[in-house]
Formats: C-alpha cells, structure tokens, sequence
C-alpha cells in the first residue's frame, strides 16, 4: 500500500497541483516540470509498482500516449493549415494533419481488432481498455453530432462542414457497431456490449457530477458575494480634482487648427 | 428568445440521439442484450467520485485565484462542506450492503478504483473532445476566408 501510495498515488495527485501552478502564473515552468514528472510516474507505475491493480490505469495511459499525442498533432496541423489570422501553417499540413487523425484512430482500432491490444499482467488484457474504448467511441460520436447540429444551426452557410461532421459522427458509430458485432483480439463483442451499458453510465453519470459540483461552487460563491456588504459611495470630486483633470485633459488633446 | 431555446433542445437531442441509437441497437439486436445489472451502480460511482474530485479540483482553484480578494475563507469552509457532504454520501452508499460496491473487496479498495475509473473515462472523454473539437474548428478554418469589402 505504501509503495503504491508513493508511485502511484503521490504522483498522481502531482499532476493537478503542478497545472494549478502553471496556469496561476505563480510559478509557470516549476507547475509543468511538477505535471510532467508526476504522469511519467503515474505511466511507468506498472513497472515501479507492479502489485498494485490501480497501475493498470497507468498502463493504459501509456498505451494510448502514441495515437493520442497523434491526434493532438493532427489537430494542430488542420486547424493551423487552414485561415487563421495568426500561427499560420503551410497548406500542406492539413493533409498531413487529416492524415495523422486517420492513422491515430486506425492504431486504436487495431488494438482492439489487432495485436496492438494494451497486455498488463501475464500477458492478459489491461482491464481500463473496455472501458476505455467504448466511453471514447459514444462521447466522440455523441460529440461529433452536437457539433454537426451546432455549425448548421449557428454558422452561416455552413451546410457542407456540418455534413462532413455528421459523417465523422456516423463513422465513429460504425466503429462502436462494429465492435458490437464482430471479436476483438483479446475482448469478445459480447465483453463490449456489456461494457457499452456501463460506459452510458459513466459519460451519463460523470456529467452529472461534475454538474452538481459546479452547482454547489456556485451556490457557495453566490452566498458569499450576497453575504458582502455593499461598496460605500465614493463622494463626487472637488473643484481643485476637476481642474487637475481638465488641465491633464487638454495637454493630451494636442493639434491646433489650420 | 424562442429561437435560442429550441437550438439548446436541439443541441442536447443531437448529443443523447447517437448514444440512445447505439443502446437501442444494443437492446434490440440479435444478441438482445439486456440492461446490465451493474449499470445502476456504475452510475452511481461516477456522479459521486466525479462530484468529489471536480469539488477539490474547484477548491484548488479558489485557492489559486483568490488572490485578488484577499482569500477569503468563508467559500472555502462552504466547498469543504459541500465536499464532505460528498464523501459521506459515497461512503455510506459504498458501505450499505451491496448498493454501490461492484467487483471490490471493500470500501477502500472500491473508492481507489472509482479514482482510477474515472481517470480512464476522464482520459477517454477528453480525447473523444480533442477530436470532436478540433475537426470542428478545422472545418471552419478550412473554408476560403470570403471577400466582405471589394477595393476600388
């Protein structure tokens, strides 16, 4: 327990406190050094502390680091390949970006289907992968078609983009059937439709709860404020304030007339 | 105003509608496969630990944004409160008979695993955003930027 508390654990709580920092402006390259350290440790706690069942999260990360960090380049390349005013990328990195998404989602399908499935202890499955796998697949899919529906209602003339979103949202939900229908290379598709149930509970259930945690923070903040006082009226400004002012005025406003 | 509001109903039909196809699909396809029993739990475990870890990711925040107001300490002792509030609720569930615990040994080792649960659905859900959100704004950045004004 001890050893699973100071590889896994500490680190672990690490990686919060280190982006609390860097994002506070206290003490932004010490923040990112503290987060980096803490998920390397949390990546590798499967070999530091390999008898604890709560690594294989750990392990999972790590699994999926390659295709993830994948997705974040072709993200970049096709947002910044495109027309935007500032950090403009050359045209071409919006083929190679489009083609780094295809090929990040093609490594999570042959995971699942393929050899490259994440193993953890004697040579078995990683138990956090059938939980991941179907929580990404209906939150992509789900999320896809919020945001097909958002650029047709929102965008002007914007029909073709939501298309295209759409279609996106129908292939991420073609890969789920698939998953439904045909065995993986170490989960069957019976493993997966059961876990399908639990991952709708989970999306369902963690909106739910970080929803009532932003609530309460509300609620308490809201309190607080209304428990202040009101500010006292400053009183208006003296005739020597105003003058100061005026005489401040005219030097900034220069120019005399032609 | 009327506008507005069918867009936000339209918005949320278009975020459960793939999750309720893919369910129903789930439900009525060949294999029939039923509600899962654990599903209820599982539900659960996420609203309570996502409501714990979101209040000290909250907590963490007033604390290193409240500089500009001195630190004040009455919304501190509010969200600890709203926080135990929380815990206890977790605990009392997980510990009540079989009503939270799924395939655990005890109350330690099912609140860890939830921790663990919900840093894999967290990761999962984050990615799941990076790509829904990032393909949107590719699409809008990806259209020639139209001529508003011609020169004379």
């Amino acid at each position: 327990m001890l050893e699973a508390a100071i590889w896994f654990w500490i680190p672990l709580c690490l990686v919060p406190i280190g982006i609390w920092f860097s994002v506070s402006g206290q003490a932004k390259s010490i923040g990112k050094i503290i987060a980096a350290i803490g998920l390397v440790l949390v990546m590798i706690s499967s070999w530091t502390v390999p008898s604890s069942d709560s690594t294989a999260g750990g392990h999972l990360l790590l699994s999926i680091s390659a295709p993830s960090l994948l997705l974040a380049y072709g993200v970049h390349g096709m947002i910044f390949g495109g027309n935007v005013p500032v950090g403009r990328l050359d045209s071409s990195a919006r083929w190679s970006g489009s083609l780094a998404i295809f090929v990040s989602l093609l490594i999570l399908c042959l995971m699942h289907w393929y050899s490259f499935t994440p193993l953890w202890r004697d040579g078995e499955v990683n138990p956090y992968w059938i939980v991941f796998w179907p929580t990404f697949l209906l939150f992509a899919t789900s999320l896809c078609s919020v945001s097909a529906v958002a650029l047709a209602s929102y965008g002007e003339n914007r029909l073709n983009e939501s298309i295209n979103l759409a279609v996106l949202s129908v292939f991420m939900a073609g890969i789920a059937l698939s998953a439904m229908i045909f065995d993986g290379y170490m989960t069957t598709s019976d493993e997966f439709r059961d876990y399908l149930w639990l991952a709708t509970a989970d999306v369902f259930g963690t909106i739910v709860g970080m929803s009532l945690a932003i609530a309460a923070f509300a609620i308490v903040i809201w309190a607080y404020e209304n428990s202040l006082p009101l500010p006292e009226i400053s009183p208006p400004p003296t005739e020597e304030e105003i003058k100061h002012v005026v005489s401040l005025a005219k030097n900034h406003i220069g120019g005399e007339e032609e | 105003m009327k506008q507005s509001q069918s867009s936000w109903k339209l918005l949320i039909l278009a975020a459960l509608l793939p999750i309720l196809v893919l369910v129903a699909i789930n439900v009525t396809g060949e294999w029939r496969n039923d509600f899962h029993p654990d599903s209820f739990k599982r539900f659960g475990n996420a609203v309570l630990t996502s409501y714990v870890v979101m209040g000290i990711i909250l907590i963490g925040n007033l604390f290193f944004y409240a500089d500009s107001r001195h630190r004040p300490f009455a919304p501190f002792v509010g969200m600890i409160f709203a926080l135990a509030v929380g815990i206890v609720i977790a605990w009392a569930l997980i510990s009540n008979d079989d009503l939270l615990l799924e395939a655990n040994s005890g109350l330690r080792a099912q609140m860890l695993s939830n921790v663990v649960h919900l840093l894999v659905s967290g990761t999962a859900m984050a990615l799941a955003s990076l790509l829904a959100i990032g393909v949107t704004f590719a699409m809008i950045t990806g259209r020639e930027r139209r001529v508003l004004f011609e020169e004379e």
